[in-house]
């Protein structure tokens, strides 16, 4: 809501500065989230009339106009707008003007045609912040006159009204705000009421959507331009004049929060019905659109059609224009939901939309019908008729609440007085009645007590309630736990020289697929913002291929990403946590990572699959570790393989580790013996270590694998063959080993393999 | 033989003395001490002595072995170290040092983590719930009214079966307070999801964290403290914190949070950082009803929330320019977040 200072200064005495007021708008909940300072217009820029216009002769864009600018003598402004016509009032900038500060208008020539002056736009003389074409200024502006005295400096604030408060939504509403913030009287003299009258058979209502409606009607008015005070006040906050009834309805609108609209009583077959749209059928909007209107849209129609949607916009066909003799004139209260629901669904957002969707003033109704019937006699002349339609009732329910003072002081934590309490609810326009307070219509939003006790710090001010400040202890929470694990995690893989990602938790289809995976346990979203965000990602892998791609395209050839969040899916639990890690580069291996999980997860099991991959198991995960297929990295031109593994880790995540029992330290030495088996390439270390170890060789600890060994020129050793040296390790709890029986120890040893496995032996 | 000791010992420290550098060192050494050196032979002599010669010359041979031992020792400290220096004159202490891998932890959850800590300090403990959520859960609960346009299919993710993808991490305090009795403490981060378009400032998915305090007696004024204490704590101690009425659906009184610090670049702009508010009747009432008892009885207990999006206060504390930069996960963005 922008309001203007200027007119708002009609309704209620303001602060000293613009500043004072917006600190004070701010503190009471109303934050003002912009400002437009409209300076003074400069000098030597004039009211001047259009008295004819031509074609320039040597551009085609341009026309040159003869204007009237008060001096007796017509002055020649070659011109580039085309909004205009003749007879028109315009700003005339005259030679010497400063319009900027590199901005001095000077006589010349344009294009071979001499130009003594030019003509301004709204926005020329930062009367709008855009505008097309010349500021068409109304038509009783004196020529000659200078313009900063018909627009004086202002400044318009724009608010940003909560939703609860559809009475800031005009002039009217705000000045009874900033009374009651400042502490100053707000001076909202009624209009002149005349009698009611049962609208009969004139106005029918067969919707619930309005249950209440009022038309009034004023015969033989003039429609015309209106006069500058209503045109100016307009366009001060950006709105462009169109008639003086028209404008009457707007100005009355932004004064008083209520929406109103003029028809042309001549264009209305037999009086007014409110219902429901028929099906097919169509309405021409004020601003020509056509709208296809649906069954459940609400309606103002006459006999014969829809002559407005109720609410959001009148028609064009039975619009006010310069042939417009008589008037129905109406004012009506419109269900919210209903004007929303129409509003949302057709796109059309209008002034009178936006404030019904928010709940007008039922007691405002009338009111608002009788001002602006003041002003349409006051502009536009006419009779009006002595006595105004009324079908329904105000749909007003006054709210009184039950309040008490000492829970009010209790939730605030604030002693704060039952005497300046109630001047707080006095000052906001509640009457009190024993122990209850009487609610204005204006006020909807106030039903509870709680929303009293709002109100009473909101005028006193937050800033008076003392801070305080509590410990408490708190248990640890499973989500506590989960938060913990996955610091740990996380400091792990820091310390393994992963960065953490975090990708996109939507993915496409063919992002899956492109990835290798399936789309079909992932869950669909109904309505995604585009068919690249269609999917809840079942799996990290797709976002972290997408954040690879882009470090290998800004040259990184090395990369280690990690990734810990949420998957979604159809099948098993909906929503899992994973961790991914993704490498490639330097530093990069199946072993490697294979190593990294294990310092990083604990002792996790590996079981080879297919390709070269291995499931991980354990320790409360599943998952697999696997250099992803080259004909994957090559769709992201990496360099090198790119090595990956993926799991669920809530069991990690929510396992509790057991406290450490320390083993007593070894008294004795132990003895290492290295031990070279030439095996087939196909038998697996795994197999080497199990074999050894099941070996019932006397006090052997344990075995590692130290270096592994080929010749793919098969000199040293058969191209079928590898070497594995493995280090024993021997210890007994005891005594120190001998030499003599740690060599019968190998002994033993090697004979197993050599049975069990085939090994070979160098002498 | 007295006289050929003395020689000896004369001989063998200046030989000692004139070494240059270890090899002579060791050449001299072993020319004295070796297998034939002069001081071996010298000792393998003693057994052509008289009875009589022997304990005097034998305590002469002693005293020459002893200073002789000595001044190798000492000769070969002084060249050893003369040696070390040299050794390490020609190493080039400015070469940079051998680059060692370290990772980074997310900007937002490093923010996170921050977070967090502070909360926990006050006593708050961590608590979850689904991304995707019910619509009761989501606004219902949250008394957030049936035509409300935060619903709207344009400003909301929805399944097809009818949830949604929460579109604040409000939702929790509604699991929370289903599972649990006053008093409760929680904190939640977490995902949220709007329908926005994405651009400089917006992210379709995003991060908050929740916060939830329900007890008997809890005040506005606890509500001051504990966030006051939360953003000095995180910003600094000349950190200004100012509460600017406000309106949600689920609290009553509300206040949008403006934070002023140093720390937030420059300190005299108001930057909106939070939402909060006293927990609305309305909403205990939903959840006794779904509990089906009173244990959380307007008229017994009152309570606290607050949210805020870490990617805005991120962006703020750690001057990220854009918010797309949290998802495009560039290493050389991420990297700035290793300490």
């Amino acid at each position: 809501m922008k309001i203007s200072l200027e007119w708002l200064k009609d309704y209620v005495a303001l602060p000293q500065s613009a500043d004072a007021l917006a600190e004070a708008l701010t503190k009471g909940g109303t934050e003002v989230v912009g400002r437009e300072g409209r300076g003074e217009i400069p000098d030597k820029v004039v009211v001047a009339q259009i008295l004819s216009s031509g074609q320039h002769p040597n551009a085609d864009r341009l026309s040159v106009c003869q204007v009237d600018d008060g001096s007796g003598q017509p002055r020649q402004i070659v011109c580039g707008a085309k909004n205009y016509q003749v007879g028109d009032k315009v700003p005339l900038a005259l030679p010497g003007a400063v319009l900027g500060p590199d901005f001095k208008i000077k006589s010349g020539k344009l294009r071979g045609v001499v130009s003594d002056g030019m003509m301004c736009s709204a926005k020329e003389l930062t009367l709008a912040e855009d505008a097309e074409g010349l500021l068409i200024l109304s038509a009783d502006a004196p020529v000659g006159k200078l313009v900063k005295e018909l627009f004086p400096p202002d400044t318009v604030l724009e608010l940003e009204v909560t939703p609860n408060r559809p009475d800031l939504l005009g002039y009217r509403g705000v000045a009874r705000e900033v009374a009651a913030l400042t502490e100053v009287e707000a001076n909202l003299s009624p209009p002149p009421m005349v009698a009611e009258k049962a609208a009969g058979e004139v106005v029918k209502l067969e919707d619930a959507g309005c249950p209440f409606y009022t038309a009034r009607i004023i015969r033989g008015v003039k429609v015309g331009a209106s006069p500058s005070w209503l045109a100016d006040r307009l366009t001060a906050v950006g709105l462009r004049p169109i008639n003086n009834v028209v404008d009457v309805t707007n100005y009355v609108l932004l004064e008083t929060g209520q929406p109103l609209h003029a028809f042309d009583l001549a264009k209305l077959e037999q009086g007014i019905v409110v219902r429901r749209a028929r099906e097919g059928e169509m309405l021409r909007a004020l601003d020509g659109s056509e709208i296809k209107l649906r069954v459940h849209d609400l309606v103002i129609a006459d006999a014969g059609k829809a002559v407005a949607l109720a609410g959001v916009t009148g028609g064009a066909e039975t619009g006010v224009t310069t042939g417009t003799s008589d008037i129905l004139l109406e004012s009506a209260w419109f269900e919210p939901s209903r004007v929303r629901k129409s509003s949302r669904e057709l796109g059309l957002s209008t002034d009178s939309s936006y404030r019904f969707e928010r709940r007008v003033d039922p007691s405002g109704v009338l009111p608002a019908s009788a001002r602006a019937a003041e002003l349409i006699l006051q502009t536009a002349g006419g009779v009006a008729d002595t006595e105004v339609l009324v079908v329904g009732r105000e749909a007003r329910n006054l709210a009184t609440i039950n309040f008490s003072h000492d829970r009010c002081r209790a939730l605030l934590g604030l002693e704060i007085g039952n005497a300046e309490i109630d001047a707080i609810f006095s000052r906001l326009g509640l009457t009190k009645t024993g122990d209850q307070w009487s609610v204005p219509g204006f006020r909807p939003d106030l039903t509870r007590e709680v929303d009293l006790i709002e109100e009473v710090i909101r005028l006193a001010g937050i800033e008076r309630v003392p801070s305080r400040l509590r410990g408490f202890p708190a248990a640890a929470s499973v989500a506590d736990l989960r938060h913990d694990n996955a610091e740990k995690l996380r400091e792990r893989l820091r310390a393994q020289g992963f960065s953490e990602a975090r990708t996109s938790h939507f993915v496409s289809p063919d992002a899956l697929r492109r990835a290798g995976e399936t789309p079909d346990d992932a869950l669909a979203v109904r309505n995604p913002l585009g068919a690249d965000q269609a999917l809840l990602r079942p799996a990290l892998l797709a976002g972290l291929l997408e954040a690879l791609a882009r470090n290998l395209r800004h040259g990184a050839e090395r990369v280690r990403l990690f990734e810990v969040g949420p998957v979604f899916r159809t099948a098993g639990k909906e929503e899992a946590t994973a961790l991914a890690l993704l490498c490639t580069g330097a530093e990069a291996g199946l072993f490697e990572l294979k190593g990294g999980l294990q310092a990083v997860l604990g002792t996790v099991k590996f079981r080879p699959e297919a390709g070269l991959a291995l499931r991980v198991t354990g320790m409360g995960i599943e998952g697999l570790l696997r250099r992803l297929p080259r004909a994957l990295g090559e769709k992201f031109a990496a360099k090198s393989p790119i090595y990956y593994a993926e799991m669920d880790i809530d069991g990690w995540l929510e396992a509790v580790s057991a406290p450490v029992r320390v083993r007593a330290l070894p008294k004795f030495p132990a003895v290492t013996r290295d031990l070279s088996l030439i095996l087939p390439k196909a038998t697996r270390y795994a197999a080497v270590e199990k074999a050894l170890s099941g070996a019932q060789a006397p006090h052997l600890f344990s075995v590692g694998l130290k270096d592994v060994f080929a010749d793919p020129s098969g000199l040293t050793l058969p191209v079928e063959q590898r070497s594995l040296t493995v280090t024993l390790t021997f210890r007994d709890e005891a005594r120190t080993l001998t030499s003599e029986e740690v060599d019968r120890a190998v002994e033993t040893l090697r004979d197993h393999a050599k049975a069990v496995l085939g090994a070979v032996f160098r002498a | 033989m007295r006289e050929e000791l003395v020689a000896l010992r004369e001989q063998a420290l200046r030989d000692i003395a004139g070494a240059a550098d270890l090899t002579s060192l060791e050449l001299a050494r072993v020319a004295i001490t070796g297998r034939s050196g002069g001081l071996t032979r010298a000792g393998e002599q003693m057994r052509h002595l008289s009875k009589e010669e022997r304990p005097e010359i034998g305590k002469l041979l002693h005293e020459v072995r002893t200073a002789i031992a000595s001044a190798l020792e000492a000769r070969g400290s002084v060249l050893s170290a003369a040696a070390e220096e040299v050794e390490l004159s020609q190493i080039d202490p400015t070469l940079p040092g051998v680059a060692r891998t370290v990772g980074s932890l997310h900007p937002l959850q490093h923010l996170q983590r921050r977070a967090v800590e502070i909360f926990r300090r006050m006593g708050f403990a961590l608590s979850e719930g689904p991304d995707i959520e019910t619509e009761w859960h989501c606004f219902d609960a949250l008394n957030t009214p049936p035509d409300h346009p935060a619903r709207n299919e344009q400003d909301t993710f929805y399944l097809p079966d009818g949830r949604l993808l929460r579109t604040h991490t409000s939702s929790v305090q509604i699991r929370a307070m289903e599972k649990e009795a006053p008093p409760l403490r929680i904190i939640a981060p977490g995902a949220a999801y709007r329908r926005d378009e994405v651009d400089a400032t917006h992210l379709a998915q995003f991060t908050q964290m929740e916060g939830l305090y329900v007890d008997q007696g809890v005040t506005l004024g606890d509500l001051k403290g504990t966030l006051e204490f939360f953003f000095r704590e995180l910003f600094g101690p000349d950190t200004k914190v100012r509460f600017r009425p406000h309106f949600f659906p689920f609290t009553e009184p509300s206040y949008e949070i403006d934070v002023r610090a140093v720390a937030l670049g420059g300190g005299e702009r108001w930057l909106e950082l939070a939402g909060c508010g006293m927990v609305d009747p309305a909403v205990f009432a939903q959840i006794n009803d779904r509990r089906g008892d009173q244990a959380f009885d307007p008229d017994k207990v009152t309570g606290f929330a607050f949210g805020f999006g870490l990617e805005r206060l991120a962006m703020i504390l750690y001057g990220v320019p854009d918010i797309r930069m949290f998802v495009e996960n560039d290493q050389r963005f991420l990297g700035q977040f290793a300490s």
